[in-house]
């Protein structure tokens, strides 16, 4: 496929030039059209929206226990898509793409990732939807994040790429059971469903949105 | 129409997107989330990919996530404005108030710290909450699993002494 090039100068681009470029990164790459991956960026802002689970009281709500919504959400689609996908790639319909075993990366990001999302109660996939119904703290939030993805960047060949430790592999679940992969799968795809199932419903109402 | 879907149709409807996401009739690819974030801030502070490799690192999957994003929030303002009539402009939400305190400088200046924080905190594990609890625990992958047991702790250690769990009467 030929490559679509919107911008020639490169030296003096603006914002919007950025942007364009951004565009015509996707256009060249082979992970869906522009159209078909802002829809799906459509459909999971919708989906968060309509669930409720960007809202504070839903994640820094469980974070108290005081809401278990998000969980319950989140381990049911984590089961259900882990039978789907494990069969759709299996009959060659999807390809894995597995993050690496980087063990300091994981736990540091891991725990300053817990400990800043209870306090926000937002992630970076539900801020934005936050963002869109209104809501400025997160927005503040966001201008943070900014800034903290620009401080990674700065430093991430002195400093932060040597914090992440040498990846352990691209291990799976079912590489531990050579022979019953299917098995182990349908196991985990269920226990996972049947913790959403089992997890207590409790909910924290917004009183603003009792209205 | 009901102001709010209930949380097992909402699992079903993410399944399915990450489903298409994850198919070669859809993206071949997973959702993810927080790599968009240093991408806008390449983009916006104007940095230089032969200075700075994480750029190049990056390029790929932030720009996805990129042209997702302006779908996440034009998805986020219809539902809200039209399905869920929840958009409003507000500085501190009411969870906030009750458990923490009614200052809204205290919650913007813990937004800020809190949002920068996450985004270091994400870029040091690979992903995020959509990166790797989502797409990745799908997928049965170890580091996912790792990820996902260590902010759960530290999700719920930080939940249990940051804020005035005690219900106020």
């Amino acid at each position: 496929m030929a490559n679509i090039m919107f911008i020639a100068d490169e030296s003096n681009a603006t914002v919007t030039d950025r942007v364009f470029r951004m565009v015509e990164n996707v256009i060249n790459m082979e992970h869906g059209s522009v159209a078909l991956v802002f829809l799906i960026g459509v459909i999971f802002g919708g989906i968060i929206q309509y669930t409720r689970v960007d809202k504070f009281e839903k994640i820094a709500g469980f974070a108290m226990l005081k809401d278990t919504i998000v969980p319950k959400m989140l381990f049911l689609a984590v089961g259900l898509t882990s039978i789907g996908l494990y069969f759709m790639i299996k009959f060659g319909g999807a390809h894995y793409h597995i993050k690496p075993i980087m063990l300091q990366g994981l736990i540091i990001g891991g725990v300053i990732f817990g400990v800043s999302m209870a306090i926000f109660g937002k992630c970076p996939g539900t801020g934005p939807v936050s963002i869109a119904e209104g809501r400025i703290d997160v927005l503040v939030g966001a201008i943070g994040g900014l800034l903290g993805g620009l401080v990674f960047t700065l430093y991430y060949d002195d400093f932060f790429k040597s914090l992440m430790g040498d990846s352990l592999g691209k291990t799976i679940l079912p590489d531990f059971f050579k022979g019953d992969e299917d098995l182990t799968t349908l196991i985990f795809g269920i226990a996972i469903i049947a913790i959403a199932i089992a997890i207590p419903k409790i909910e924290l109402l917004d009183e603003a949105d009792e209205k | 129409m009901i102001n709010k879907l209930p949380w097992w149709m909402g699992g079903i409807l993410m399944s399915g997107l990450l489903l298409l996401t994850f198919s070669i009739y859809g993206a071949d690819r997973p959702i993810g989330a927080s790599t968009y974030v240093p991408y806008a801030s390449a983009l916006i502070f104007d940095l230089d990919p032969e200075k700075y490799s994480y750029i190049n690192h990056i390029k790929d999957a932030g720009s996805w996530e990129g042209v997702m994003l302006l779908g996440v929030l034009f998805g986020g303002f219809i539902t809200s404005v039209f399905i869920t009539k929840s958009f409003r402009i507000s500085l501190i939400p009411s969870g906030w108030k009750r458990y923490k305190n009614k200052s809204i400088a205290s919650r913007l200046l813990w937004s800020f710290i809190s949002g920068f924080f996450m985004i270091i905190g994400a870029r040091l594990a690979g992903g995020c909450t959509s990166g790797h609890f989502m797409s990745g625990m799908s997928q049965m992958a170890i580091s996912s699993m790792i990820f996902g047991g260590v902010v759960l702790v530290s999700l719920l250690i930080t939940g249990r002494y940051f804020y005035n769990t005690k219900e106020k009467e």
